[in-house]
This record gives structure tokens, C-alpha cells and sequence, in this order.
């Protein structure tokens, strides 16, 4: 999550949205916004619906698997990074930027 | 002879292989690939608004980053 939250300006000035979202209540989510300095919205899955419907629910677990979804303006997925590859922000700024100059060239 | 055992060999040899290539596809994994409509969702967030994906339509992209679990590292 911190480093999405160092990229933060490179994603919004692309016209995106981030969110960050786990299994945790909201309570638990507010804190650990506040503890690492988190300024975009974390969203809470408490029923793990969300983790389900995105295929990334660990059975054994009980919790979610990390891997970050980029969903272009038409409710389409671009971009899926999971694992370790979603860790680094990088790759999905970089996806992000490609995605906003190829809809602004159409 | 020979052949039973040469044959054994070779099939002993592809279990390996495809042993081998189970592994690497193993997780981390997701159902949804590239192109696919990303499913909609509505949950509540830490600045204290529901957020619902479809009302992006149109207007943003949206990055959706899932994490393990809250106070631990990454």
C-alpha cells in the first residue's frame, strides 16, 4: 500500500481512481490508513464477495490474495498484476499511463 | 527388456516435466484475465463513503490494488 501511495500523483494525474481493498472492517482499515499514511480510499470486503467475484479468495486462508486490477472507463479489465508483481507500484502506473494515451489517440 | 526399461525411463521423465510445469502454473492465480468486464462491486470505505465500481463508468480508470491484510508490510 505505501507504494502505491508514493505514486499517488503519477495515477491521478492519469485520471484514475486508486483503491486499496482487503478482507479487514472498516475500523481496522481506518487505522491502518492512518498508521502508514494512506490518502486514497481503503475499501473493506468484510464478506469476501469481492475477493470471490475477482478470483483471488485463498480458501485455506480465509483472505484475499494480493494482486492489483486496472478497469479502464468502460468497466473493462487492462491490467492485472498477482503475487509479488502487485507488490510494486510501478508496473501499474506504467500500464495506467499507457491506457490514458491510448484513449486519448482514439 | 531394454525397451520396458527405456520406456519406464521416458515415463518417469514426463511425470517430472509435467510435475514440474503444475508448480509453475500453481498461485498466485486469478479466474478474471485481460478484456474481461471487471466484476461490480459496492463497499464501504475508510473516508467513510460507499463506493460503487459501476458509477466510475464513463468518467475514471480505476485501480483496484487487493492486499493481504491490514498492518502487514507491502
Amino acid at each position: 500500500m505505501k507504494a502505491y501511495q508514493a505514486d499517488i500523483a503519477k495515477f491521478e494525474s492519469n485520471d484514475t481512481q486508486v483503491f486499496g481493498i482487503s478482507v479487514d472492517s472498516v475500523p481496522a482499515n481506518s487505522e491502518f490508513a492512518k498508521q502508514i499514511g494512506v490518502t486514497f480510499p481503503l475499501l473493506s470486503d468484510f464478506k469476501r464477495t469481492v475477493v470471490k467475484d475477482y478470483g483471488i479468495f485463498n480458501e485455506e486462508q480465509g483472505f484475499g490474495n494480493r494482486a492489483t486490477f486496472i478497469v479502464d472507463k468502460d468497466g473493462i479489465i487492462q491490467h492485472i498484476d498477482v503475487g509479488k508483481d502487485a507488490i510494486d507500484a510501478t508496473r501499474a502506473a506504467d500500464a495506467c499511463n499507457v491506457l490514458t494515451h491510448k484513449k486519448a489517440a482514439q | 527388456m531394454r525397451i520396458t526399461r527405456l520406456l519406464s525411463a521416458f515415463v518417469v521423465c514426463l511425470l517430472c516435466s509435467i510435475a514440474s510445469i503444475a508448480q509453475q502454473t500453481a498461485p498466485p492465480k486469478t479466474s478474471l484475465k485481460v478484456g474481461d468486464v471487471a466484476p461490480d462491486f459496492t463497499m464501504r470505505a475508510t473516508d467513510g463513503k460507499t463506493y460503487k465500481l459501476s458509477d466510475f463508468k464513463g468518467k475514471k480508470n480505476v485501480v483496484l490494488a487487493f492486499y493481504v491484510l491490514a498492518f502487514t508490510g507491502g
